[in-house]
């Protein structure tokens, strides 16, 4: 019998060392509590929140107290109201509450750990000022410092293979050491899950490359149930050429700076303002998800670019005003503020030095997950003693998210950590299933025994090409069907048939993204099986045949667990404390508040 | 899409469990729009050769783990932009573990 090549213990395992990750040690080491980071990367250097914007949501009332200018007739009640209303209700309402509450103190806890702060302004388009704007950069490295104050020990570049539980209780996990090649059991009494989206099962996206929905899959595997898994946010005006700024989001926070974002156009291949068709009152300033639905349209009409994408255009201003634009994004973010990253200082210069003569293709990436492990507002999943924090969970937002996900991952990440030690307190360590930590092993090392079959790249192309087509903004039942279809089978051609270039285990790049892909495509495969069952359209999720919002039939989350073996799908109303959803069937522009546009192709 | 032109792209290639010696390994890669040692490395991971070993995270400039040497200077793999024929090495050949990717990344 093989065994792994190491074993740890400690009481409680974190799954991720960024915005949820860090902040759930930090509260369990502050608490007593014997913690262990995993992550795949280096902490400070990898996962989203790096590269978030980054902003911090709290009420207006709560921004006084915390020595912000605030907003007085701002309160938690119209914020709570808010992300309930915008979300479509079909928010965990005790979720949102519990969000609502804890903003302010983690907000608090960043500042003490000596994050810098930019300024505090309005974000996310809402009327009330409630966002602290830092940056992604300055948020993860503070987690750092703290992380390294408390003396937390840290296992970089490890990634985390698949969960062990013993009679229904959590035992911890397996672990791939990615440099060596070095298995490692990790014993621990509980386990926290903080591991990100699955951004990259898609082309385009703005995530970077180690979110793979790992953590959500093999909760998955370990018997938790899943939510929301249709909700998928993608972000419009997304750079598509050139290759070095693809994935970049930098034109979109553009669009959406005061003052100068209303400069945006966005013009189809003939250069015509498409969005004039779909949304004349608004154009450009229009809802996200309006606006991706408009790009893709006009791309199916064969009005798009070279790329893929529709074009991002100052043209009509003139040199001289773009050239004034650039002197003024630089005051802001290097002198005002001073940025240091590459994104702000040199990219979007550069792009809009570009926009001078030109325009830049851009378009849809996928961006935001609002599903995930379900949760309940102590961050429990559906396992005991195995918890979710950060993007890798759902319920917060219900179909959209109209606040900060930094603050979600920290709010979250804090309650997880609180949760976490009262748990570990009060049980045993319970030892790992030898059988189980045989199979996970068995498929770990599979891939890199085999001689004959296909590359993982290969694999990677084809649910790739499966992700952008029928996975994207725009879905169909039938394309949802053939999708769960096609991703089974690149799903069992990975099982059975996947080889590798390298077979030595140290640093075996290609092995790691051979792991990866088999919970990118049960994300997906999940994500499809979601989408097929609700029959609607809410929020992020669009079907050009259902574009209803249905109160009457689809106030329910689609939940999907393994049972038997099997994909069992369920469907539950959601958590009501205080506001109590509306009934009727609009059209989906009618429920996000947009009456004026129009989502047909023309 | 028709290519601007095709670069060179030479790569440091040691396993240092299996190989005696490094050596370096000559890709071809088409250069279309404004492209840096990152998207180079990409279009061979893609299209060329699977199991070329090298870091990538956030391709846009934040996470700063991607040092390389490019043409024998230290660079930011993603923050550089190419124009023509590139050799690319690890930040450190005494201690690489793969390729591309050593100790110090
Ligand atoms: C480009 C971009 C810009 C954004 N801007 C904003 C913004 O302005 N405002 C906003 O509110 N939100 C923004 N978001 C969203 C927000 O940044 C994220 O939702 C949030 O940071 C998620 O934090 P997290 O800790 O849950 O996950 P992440 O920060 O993604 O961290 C996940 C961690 O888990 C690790 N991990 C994953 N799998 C494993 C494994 N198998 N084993 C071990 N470790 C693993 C990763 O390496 C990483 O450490 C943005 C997102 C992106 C991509
Ligand atoms: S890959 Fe992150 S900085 Fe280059």
């Amino acid at each position: 019998m093989t065994s792994c090549d190491r074993t740890m213990k400690t009481d409680l395992l974190v799954v991720g060392s960024e915005g949820a990750g860090g902040p759930a040690a930090i509260e369990a080491r502050q608490r007593g509590i014997d913690v262990l980071i995993v992550t795949k990367g280096k902490i400070s250097q990898c996962g989203a929140s790096q590269m978030a914007g980054a902003d911090f949501n709290l009420d207006g009332k709560s921004a006084i107290a915390l020595g912000f200018p605030g907003d007085e007739r701002d309160s938690p009640e119209r914020f709570f109201s808010d992300i309930v209303r915008e979300g479509l209700y079909l928010n965990n309402q005790r979720m949102v509450e519990k969000y609502v509450e804890y903003c302010p103190r983690s907000i608090k806890d960043l500042m003490d750990w000596g994050m810098r702060i930019y300024t505090y302004e309005s974000a996310h388009a809402e009327e009330m000022a409630r966002g602290v704007i830092a940056s992604g950069v300055l948020w993860v490295r503070a987690i750092r410092k703290k992380v390294k104050e408390l003396g937390i020990p840290v296992l970089q570049d490890h990634m985390v293979v698949d969960l062990l539980t013993t009679g229904g209780r959590m035992a911890g996990a397996v672990a791939l050491d990615i440099k060596t090649g070095e298995t490692v059991l990790i014993q621990s009494k509980a386990v926290v899950l903080a591991s990100g989206g699955w951004h990259r099962a898609y082309r385009t996206t703005s995530g970077p490359y180690d979110l793979s929905g790992d953590g959500i899959a093999m909760a998955y595997r370990a018997g938790a149930k899943l939510t929301s898994m249709e909700m998928v946010q993608f972000i419009p005006f997304t750079v598509y050429w050139p290759p070095k700024a693809r994935g970049s989001i930098c034109l979109y926070i553009f669009s959406q700076f005061p003052g100068v974002g209303d400069f945006v156009h966005l013009v189809n291949a003939s250069g015509e303002r498409f969005m004039q068709k779909y949304d004349p009152q608004t154009m450009e300033q229009s809802t996200k998800g309006i606006v991706a639905i408009a790009s893709e349209l006009e791309v199916e009409a064969g009005r798009g670019g070279p790329n893929g994408g529709v074009f991002f255009s100052l043209e009509h201003l003139g040199p001289e005003m773009v050239e004034m634009i650039i002197q003024g994004v630089k005051a802001q973010f290097i002198e005002r503020f001073k940025e240091k990253r590459h994104e702000f200082t040199h990219l979007l210069p550069e792009l809009l030095e570009h926009c001078k003569v030109g325009r830049i293709e851009c378009g849809n990436a996928a961006h935001y997950m609002l599903g995930g492990i379900k949760v309940n507002e102590r961050a429990e999943s559906t396992v005991p003693g195995l918890f979710a924090a950060g993007e890798c969970s759902g319920g917060l937002w219900g179909a959209v998210r109209v606040a900060s996900a930094c603050s979600e991952a920290g709010v979250q990440g804090k309650i997880a950590g609180e949760a976490a030690s009262e748990c570990v307190s009060k049980v045993s360590h319970v030892s790992a299933d030898e059988q189980q930590v045989q199979s996970v092993l068995e498929c770990i090392t599979r891939p890199i025994a085999r001689t004959q079959g296909i590359r993982v790249a290969e694999l990677t192309r084809r649910m790739h090409d499966v992700s952008g087509k029928k996975l994207w903004v725009i879905k169909d039942g039938n394309g949802l069907k053939s999708a769960l279809e096609e991703l089974k089978q690149v799903q069992s051609e990975l099982e059975e048939t996947a080889i590798l270039g390298t077979k030595s285990r140290r640093l075996n790049d290609e092995w790691i993204r051979c792991l990866e892909l088999r919970n990118l495509l049960t994300c997906l495969e999940l994500s499809a099986k979601a989408g097929h069952a609700r029959k609607e359209s809410r929020g992020e999720f669009f079907r050009r045949d259902f574009t209803d919002t249905d109160n009457d039939e689809w106030l329910k989350t689609v939940e999907i667990a393994k049972q038997d073996g099997e994909d069992a799908v369920s469907f539950e109303p959601p958590v009501v404390t205080s506001i109590t959803p509306p009934i009727g069937r609009l059209t989906f522009q009618e429920a996000i508040g947009v009456a004026t546009a129009s989502l047909t192709r023309k | 899409m028709e290519a601007e032109k095709t670069i060179r792209v030479e790569c440091f290639r040691y396993d240092p469990e299996t190989d005696r010696a490094p050596r370096f390994e000559t890709y071809e890669v088409p250069l279309n729009g404004s492209m840096s040692v990152h998207d180079c490395l990409l279009y061979i991971r893609e299209n060329l050769d699977p199991g070329l070993a090298y870091f990538i995270n956030c391709k846009l400039g934040f996470c700063l783990r991607c040092r390389m040497m490019v043409n024998g200077k230290p660079c930011f793999a993603c923050l550089t932009e190419v124009d023509a024929d590139i050799r690319v090495e690890p930040p450190n050949k005494t201690r690489v573990i793969r390729d591309l990717w050593s100790e110090d990344v």
